[in-house]
């Protein structure tokens, strides 16, 4: 943490002397150059909360969205007219580069909208899992679908329905005594921070509707480089942009499908021959309208897990969970504008030992904030959470935070 | 006899006045005419590397119009008031058409949206800050630019998409054309100074001597 807040600090400093000093000379479009076959940009964002002692916002058990120090950097290899590099390294407070994003573009038929990506390739599934750059972001926070640790984990599964309940609201550092015994990090509904590896293909017809079907390495929940199990995920996603009169709106609907536990942890269950058979799968919807001064997006997440059934009492299969969140952006003036999002998530119910149960602990999270432009490309965000929880450590816990953005 | 007297003096003689020139001299305006000579032009704008998007998004790559340049006096001269009017910076496949506009405080630029997609133009420009929301297709804003400045133009919704408008408070500017050639014509005859502009980037003031009639040249040489 102390990493994240020097970094943090040294970035707020840097932009803050240079914005002061020569604004100008701070570059607000991507670099380019071989004649513009070669593109760079970056987006930079340093954030600063108060301590969320819940863990309601990490996304692993050491990095909490509200006090991340992140740089991304993106670059396009234009080859041809038909086929791109696209890659993206990322480092978060100031910690190891991972790659983000790796993957070839290919237009087949240059006067077609259909194209063909393979590699590391971005989510087919929702809306905000491809806006999760803090430039996109209204907030400061990201919604529970894509950020909140569940109980759950790949690669470590509860011997009976006891063991995960006693889990509620720990999805930060769960544990279970099949598979990997180390206390980890569980997974959230769908991942905001990993993208999967495999082969995509996107269609658009007229500018008015979209389609995109990948095959991937992972899940949802847990996109890989590598696959840990004998499954493929199947993933697809329809989008509408009506013209004329609905112009402004976009609608979307989404699905997914793949084997989720990990061959390892699979066999330490019920043997070998099985681990296809325990799979997350997931049903999206969204919508965004858009005029004037006004922005509303809403977004829900329907998925289940299937584990298998090791011990009394069994778990009743499958687990499911549900995720729904409104956010809304109002500008009042140039450069400044005011956002708000409401946020649930909630589980279905198991039956311990105790009696009936959720298998996670309900969350839900109101967030207010705004942000001002100081410059086109230089953003700051403040932002003020209530998150309320139904189990765990911690129940309630309002948090404040703020955020500078650069991009370029 | 007196009363047609009295009608030369009020209505003539000021009209005469005015119509001689801006300082006033009986002096018939020169013109400033030259090459602005680009070393190393503007790249041309570049999208953002869409990593996140799922599928190519459309071409924008134009160089002509970072081509265009402005010329114009740093000390102008007293000159009659000019009548502001409309000017129309449009978007157009995603770029806005002009990319540059030289334009007399008093203008009302309108932005009109030809594309098929939302666009929302704002400035955060000192000069004249504004943001127009997002509006659809057919549809067209306003803005009037009262106050001398550079205006930078951004859509907030499509990060490669900008403009540059100029707002000056005389008439005495001009923009290059392809070839990087420029004419100021009615300019009372002395010594001015003027500044070439491209891109953001200026040259230093030079000075240029504006004989009475005549022609004056003036070259330039930017980046």
């Amino acid at each position: 943490m102390k990493t994240a807040l020097r970094a943090t600090l040294l970035f707020v400093l840097t932009i803050g002397r240079i914005s002061s000093a020569r604004a100008q000379v701070l570059p607000s479009e991507p670099v380019s150059f071989a004649d513009g076959h070669v593109t760079i940009s970056g987006d930079v964002s340093a954030a600063f909360g108060t301590s969320d002692t819940g863990f309601f916002n990490y996304s692993d058990y050491e990095h909490s969205q509200l006090r991340l120090f992140r740089l991304d950097l993106a670059s396009a290899v234009k080859l041809n007219d038909r086929v791109s590099m696209l890659a993206e390294v990322r480092t978060e407070n100031a910690g190891p580069v991972r790659v983000y994003a790796l993957y070839v573009r290919v237009r087949p038929w240059t006067t077609r909208a259909i194209d063909i990506q393979a590699g590391r390739v971005p989510p087919t599934f929702g809306a905000f899992t491809r806006r999760t750059y803090a430039s996109d972001n209204l907030l400061i926070g990201y919604p529970l679908a894509y950020q909140y640790l569940t109980s759950l984990r790949a690669d470590a599964l509860p011997l009976n329905v006891n063991e995960l309940i006693a889990m509620r609201g720990r999805g930060w550092l769960s544990s279970y005594s099949i598979g990997n015994p180390v206390p980890d990090n569980g997974l959230p509904i769908a991942s905001g921070f990993r993208w999967d590896t495999g082969v995509q293909v996107h269609a658009a017809a007229a500018d008015v509707v979209e389609a995109t079907v990948s095959v991937t390495n992972g899940t949802l929940s847990n996109p890989l480089f590598r696959d840990d199990n004998s499954g493929k995920q199947i993933a697809g996603r329809v989008s509408v942009h009506p013209r004329e009169a609905l112009q402004g709106l976009i609608v979307g609907v989404s699905a997914a499908r793949g084997p989720f536990v990990s061959a390892t942890a699979a066999r330490g269950a019920v043997g070998d021959g099985h681990d296809g058979e325990f799979t997350q799968t997931a049903w999206g919807a969204d919508i965004e309208y858009s005029r004037n001064y006004y922005l509303v997006r809403a977004e829900t997440v329907f998925s289940e897990w299937r584990v298998p059934a090791v011990g009394a009492p069994v778990i009743d299969v499958p687990l499911r969970a549900l995720a729904t969140y409104v956010e809304g952006r109002y500008k009042i003036m140039p450069g400044l504008y005011a956002a708000a999002r409401v946020d649930h998530l909630g589980f279905s119910e198991v039956t311990g030992t105790g009696g009936p149960e959720t298998w996670d602990a309900p969350v839900t999270r109101v967030e207010v904030g705004g942000g001002y432009s100081l410059l086109r490309n230089l953003l700051l965000k403040v932002s003020g959470q209530h998150n309320v929880r139904d189990g765990g450590r911690v129940t309630s816990l309002n948090l404040v935070s703020a955020q500078v953005v650069y991009w370029f | 006899m007196r009363r047609v007297l009295v009608t030369f003096v009020v209505l003539v003689v000021p009209a005469l006045l005015l119509s001689q020139g801006p300082r006033g001299s009986a002096a018939v305006g020169g013109s400033i005419r030259g090459r602005v000579e680009l070393r190393r032009p503007a790249a041309p704008p570049e999208r953002r590397p869409n990593v996140a998007d799922l599928g190519s998004p459309a071409a924008v790559r134009d160089i002509s119009d970072r081509l265009t340049s402005v010329v114009y006096m740093e000390d102008a001269p007293k000159s009659p008031a000019v009548v502001p009017g409309h000017v129309v910076l449009d978007q157009r496949d995603e770029r806005f058409v002009p990319h540059v506009l030289a334009v007399t405080t008093g203008t009302v630029v309108d932005f009109p949206n030809s594309d098929r997609i939302f666009h929302n133009v704002f400035s955060l420009s000192k000069t004249r800050p504004f943001d127009l929301g997002r509006y659809a297709a057919g549809r067209s804003k306003a803005v009037t630019f009262d106050r001398p400045g550079i205006v930078r133009v951004f859509c907030d919704i499509h990060s490669h998409m900008n403009a540059f408008i100029l707002v000056f408070n005389h008439p005495f500017f001009a923009l290059t054309d392809m070839d990087g050639r420029y004419r100021i014509d009615n300019v009372p005859p002395g010594t001015y100074n003027l500044v070439a502009w491209n891109e953001g980037v200026s040259s230093g003031p030079q000075a240029v001597v504006v004989p009475e009639g005549g022609e004056a040249e003036l070259d330039f040489a930017l980046r």
